[in-house]
């Protein structure tokens, strides 16, 4: 017996348009509803990650950087003892990279500050102001006096709320207390320069800022350090320099941070809006699937008999079968790109301006958040939309298809 | 009627076949036994509900019988699988359904090249083949139309030049007329008697339709699932001859003025009937 040929994509996708079409008001509403929710879907992915990508730039920008050097168990410690004792070794490295656009030294170590009305206790950080503005933007966060210039040895930042807790104001005398590398305790006279502002309020409440020629002096450190922080180009790369990094410095003597694991809570925070982004991308998916499922079986009920001829005069049923797949994947497809244009659409009319959400600052400010929330389209989100629209395309088509497929012949033709 | 012919091309024996509906049997065909050989021009008459359809349906590898045997070009085609009958349908009958079924979506020829896309000719040549056979039943000028904007008749036709495209041996055509004015139905069937002459296909309708059992080389008669009778040769008296313009093509005034001549003319055959029947 002679072989079946295939039936050319030309014809598949002739019948796919003009079954969508026969009935184009019912195909019409399910465009509709697919282009709203994808959409919204759409929307809803460019805020998260807009306001994840702000509250990560935060996150870095304010304190961290994307990577951090340090003596191998320094982080755990925080004791003067880990520290670097050849930074240079380290900073040589910094020049190889272009992925780098700044880095610094810094020593860092907890101690006591106290003012005319009171005591706190404090995180004192040391910093090389010129190079700290290449990694941070804490130079930008001063809400009154002024940033750190080289040189300043008796001078020292205080987070707002630290210096509000210690009633000091600018030009105040301020007295640190900390222990150097041999554990004795030492303190030093400072005058308050200026009042740092840097929106995370566990910084605020604890910092101490002063420069990194002045702390290596007053606590014996000689040229030694605690950590390198360094700034990259882009989000991105901190994996890339963390790659190069740990192949560099490996051994025993460095441990290599990158931002996520310097503060844990930000990084679940940032894992859960993740999970949070992929139940909302799951519901509008399920949703879309329904709308998507229930227009195909209708359109089976209708299309029995015909589909039973069409069986009847020789097509085979994997024929059948690719028939109604293709037609519930055309249709999704164009929903989603349809969807996916307007959404853009919307987000790029929002991206400028932003959503204002001022009202709910104070609920934010501990997560690093700027009141305005500009949304942002990101490839990964995009690829999960398509993804999730595919696999939705393919769910939604496959039952009808399947179903057609067990259709049975002589009931079909019997169909008036 | 011969036990075995060796030029069969449809041979059924002792065919069963019962419906059920929930628990309640509906027996369709009771023990058939029937040998259609090459060229043949045979129509199944009988009431409706004798079993036409459901013969038609076995032969044409549409359903599965309880009981009994079909072999159509020595194949036995109860044994097959469904893939197995679907390529066999394809290869070697051709279907002409009751209520045209032609696909909405695509144009008269789109749905006559259809069948032959899938048996593996390639788009153009099935257009080709498409064109061809619309002009053998008359309506070439209308391949681009969809069936939505073709008459009963015409969409009758195009089903016919499917059912020819992929060169079948036999054609199994299920009332074809039923839908028909009777005008349209006579001109389809000369039609397809002048396919049977010339092409030499094997024609099977099922009908009861008078004018069909007219037509008929051979005619079997089923009552209850049955053969109760069957004439080989009847006498033919010529059927009415089809105008050289199908009543389908002719512009509306002329097709209304038809139909009008045809209404006026059964109500003054009824009236002087029965007049008749008074004055008796």
């Amino acid at each position: 017996m002679a072989e079946t040929g295939h039936l050319g994509l030309l014809t598949y996708l002739a019948l796919a348009t003009r079954n969508l079409s026969r009935n184009h008001r019912r195909t019409l509403i399910t465009l509709l509803t697919m282009i709203f929710g994808i959409s919204t879907l759409t929307l809803l992915s460019a805020l998260n990650d807009g306001w994840l990508n702000q509250m990560k730039t935060n996150f870095i920008l304010s304190y961290t950087g994307h990577l951090q050097i340090h003596a191998k168990g320094f982080e755990a410690s925080q004791n003067l003892r880990d520290r670097i004792t050849e930074p240079g070794e380290v900073s040589r490295l910094m020049q190889s990279y272009p992925e780098i656009i700044g880095w610094t030294q810094r020593i860092r170590t907890s101690g006591l500050a106290s003012a005319g009305a009171g005591s706190a206790g404090i995180q004192i950080m040391a910093t090389d102001p010129e190079q700290e503005t290449w990694v941070t933007s804490m130079n930008q966060r001063v809400k009154e006096g002024g940033w750190l210039r080289p040189g300043m040895t008796r001078d020292l930042l205080l987070g707002r709320i630290v210096a509000q807790n210690l009633g000091a104001e600018l030009g105040d005398r301020v007295i640190l207390m900390a222990q150097r590398l041999n554990g004795e305790m030492v303190s030093e006279v400072f005058h308050l320069h200026g009042i740092l502002e840097t929106g995370a309020p566990q910084i605020d409440r604890t910092l101490a800022l002063i420069t990194l020629n002045s702390a290596q002096h007053w606590l014996q450190m000689g040229q030694t350090v605690t950590d390198i922080v360094i700034r990259a180009d882009i989000h991105d790369n901190t994996d890339v320099l963390y790659r190069l990094f740990t192949q560099q410095l490996s051994g025993l003597k460095y441990e290599i941070m990158p931002w996520q694991e310097l503060d844990p809570m930000v990084k679940q925070w940032l894992e859960f809006s993740d999970a949070y982004g992929l139940v909302i991308l799951f519901v509008v998916i399920i949703l879309v699937l329904a709308e998507i499922l229930n227009t195909m079986l209708i359109s089976l009920h209708e299309r029995q008999k015909e589909l039973g001829v069409i069986v009847a005069i020789g097509t085979k049923r994997k024929q059948i079968f690719l028939m109604l797949l293709l037609e519930a994947v055309m249709l999704i497809f164009l929903g989603a790109i349809l969807g996916y244009l307007a959404g853009s659409l919307l987000v790029y009319s929002l991206a400028d301006s932003g959503i204002d959400l001022t009202r709910f600052a104070n609920a934010f400010e501990f997560f690093y958040m700027d009141p305005v929330i500009h949304p942002q389209l990101t490839r990964n989100s995009a690829m999960k939309i398509l993804g999730a629209t595919l696999a939705a395309a393919l769910l939604a088509g496959i039952y009808p298809a399947w179903k057609a497929t067990r259709l049975s012949l002589s009931q079909a033709l019997r169909i008036q | 009627m011969p036990d075995q012919t060796p030029t069969s091309i449809i041979k059924a024996r002792d065919l069963h076949k019962c419906y059920w509906v929930g628990t309640m049997p509906f027996p369709a065909l009771h023990g058939i036994n029937l040998d259609i050989e090459p060229g043949e021009f045979t129509v199944l008459a009988g009431r409706s509900g004798s079993g036409k359809s459901t013969l038609l349906n076995l032969i044409g590898a549409l359903e599965s019988a309880d009981n009994g045997s079909v072999e159509v070009l020595g194949e036995n085609i109860l044994a097959m699988g469904r893939d197995q009958r679907t390529r066999f349908r394809l290869q070697n009958i051709g279907f002409v359904f009751q209520a045209y079924n032609l696909i909405r979506v695509f144009s008269a020829r789109e749905n006559v090249a259809y069948v032959c896309q899938l048996q593996g000719k390639g788009r153009k040549k099935s257009m080709e083949i498409a064109d061809h056979w619309l002009h053998e039943v008359e309506i070439g000028h209308l391949g681009y139309r969809r069936p939505d904007q073709l008459s009963g008749g015409q969409q009758q036709r195009v089903a016919v030049a499917r059912a020819l495209a992929s060169e079948p041996k036999i054609i199994l055509a299920d009332e074809p007329t039923a839908n028909l004015d009777s005008m349209t139905g006579r001109r389809l069937i000369h039609l397809m008697q002048d396919l049977n002459r010339r092409l030499g296909t094997t024609f099977l309708i099922s009908s009861h339709d008078p004018d069909v059992k007219q037509a008929a080389g051979r005619l079997i008669k089923l009552a209850d699932g049955q053969i109760v009778d069957a004439w080989d040769n009847i006498p033919k008296p010529p059927i009415a001859p089809a105008s050289a313009c199908p009543v389908e093509n002719l512009p509306l005034t002329k097709r209304l003025r038809n139909y009008l001549r045809e209404a006026r003319k059964k109500a003054l055959n009824k009236r002087g009937h029965k007049m008749n029947e008074d004055q008796h």
